[in-house]
């Protein structure tokens, strides 16, 4: 192995680690025959009681008001307000999970012939973060918005993982129809 | 060039979490002044379960935890409150054992990968987790969290014992700059 190839080993190494081995993919849904446009206000679903898959983030609070402030500071920039009660248009209610993924990008499944010189399975984390906007009035789902991306030092780094939560909120709720 | 394998290896396991023996970390709140609490107690216990029965209702697991983390709190000038007194902070704990993954990659100077199954192996990955409330607020201040590989240390009470101490020292420590 030359130092050429060392030194590419150990930056995809590193990037992989970094970066989780992949992007951030954001989708998201709206339920046919809905205009978001009449929806001007919303309240909070109560706390979800799933468990995320990761005790770092199970019931964690920091992690918690962290994906609120973010989606409550996106919605304000909506011009959707923050109400209560029975009068209130939509439910918004998130969860967040984790899990490990594998990649195994490059191996030729066949022959496990590796066609790049540092492809190979790589264990890493991801997460998925999930918001959705219920209809208060008839509880049927009005839109729902999600990102998927790695986590490698994102849970272990209490900066990493406020950044990432903004990140991802910001994205996911860009996918709300322009004149949301 | 045979140490480059060695130095390829051990980057990645420098960076692999599931490698290591013991990873700490934390959250805090930023705006509380942690010099102002100077006593605790024992928040209600934990009632979800590890995830692993060897470790469900284990007095030996938990007096062990609780001692590590007495004593680190002693450590810090934090005291265990009167029988009667109000604690200024409550402690809570929570362990969870889950089975994970981890791919030790290999020398590949080859381009071939000789056996794609032989690097994923699975561990049991252990979870210490510490929260640290405000009686008064009743408001996490603090988490902490330490991980590691316990398959080992499953079967082996003294390995077990000399695991959780320094899990939770290690884990302690990052309230050093606090207090």
């Amino acid at each position: 192995m030359t130092l050429s190839r060392l030194t590419a080993l150990t930056i995809t190494t590193l990037a992989m680690a970094l970066s989780g081995c992949a992007s951030m993919a954001v989708q998201s849904y709206t339920a046919p025959g809905q205009h978001l446009t009449k929806y001007r206000t919303y309240q909070w679903a109560s706390v979800d009681a799933l468990a995320t898959g990761d005790p770092r983030l199970d019931n964690n609070p920091f992690f918690d008001g962290r994906v609120r402030a973010a989606i409550d500071r996106e919605l304000a920039a909506r011009r959707l307000e923050k109400g209560a009660g029975d009068s209130v248009d939509l439910v918004v209610h998130y969860h967040a999970s984790v899990s490990q993924d594998i990649d195994v990008r490059g191996i030729d499944p066949e022959y496990k012939y590796c066609e790049e010189e540092n492809c190979g399975p790589y264990v890493y984390e991801a997460g998925t973060l999930l918001v959705e906007f219920v209809n208060a009035r008839n509880q049927q789902l009005v839109w729902r918005g999600w990102a998927r991306l790695g986590l490698e030092g994102v849970i272990d780094s209490q900066r990493a993982m406020e950044a990432t939560v903004d990140e991802a909120v910001m994205r996911i709720l860009r996918r709300l129809p322009g004149n949301f | 060039m045979t140490r480059t394998p060695v130095l390829a290896v051990a980057i990645a396991t420098l960076i692999c979490t599931a490698c290591a023996t013991v990873t700490v970390s934390s959250y805090r709140d930023s705006t509380v002044d942690f010099a102002s609490y100077r006593t605790f107690d024992w928040g209600p216990a934990d009632a979800l379960p590890t995830g692993d029965l060897r470790l469900d209702s284990d007095p030996y697991f938990q007096d062990r935890l609780q001692g590590a983390i007495e004593r680190g709190l002693a450590r810090r000038k934090l005291e265990r409150s009167a029988p009667e007194a109000p604690a200024d902070l409550l402690i809570h704990y929570h362990a969870s054992v889950n089975r994970r993954l981890d791919a030790n990659r290999v020398d590949h100077a080859y381009g071939y990968v000789v056996d794609v199954d032989s690097e994923i192996r699975s561990y049991e990955a252990g979870t210490i987790v510490l929260d640290i409330v405000d009686r008064r607020t009743n408001h996490v201040i603090w988490r902490g969290w330490a991980q590691g590989d316990m398959t080992e240390l499953l079967e082996d009470e003294q390995k077990m014992a000399e695991w959780i101490e320094r899990a939770v020292q290690d884990m302690l420590a990052r309230l050093s700059p606090l207090y």
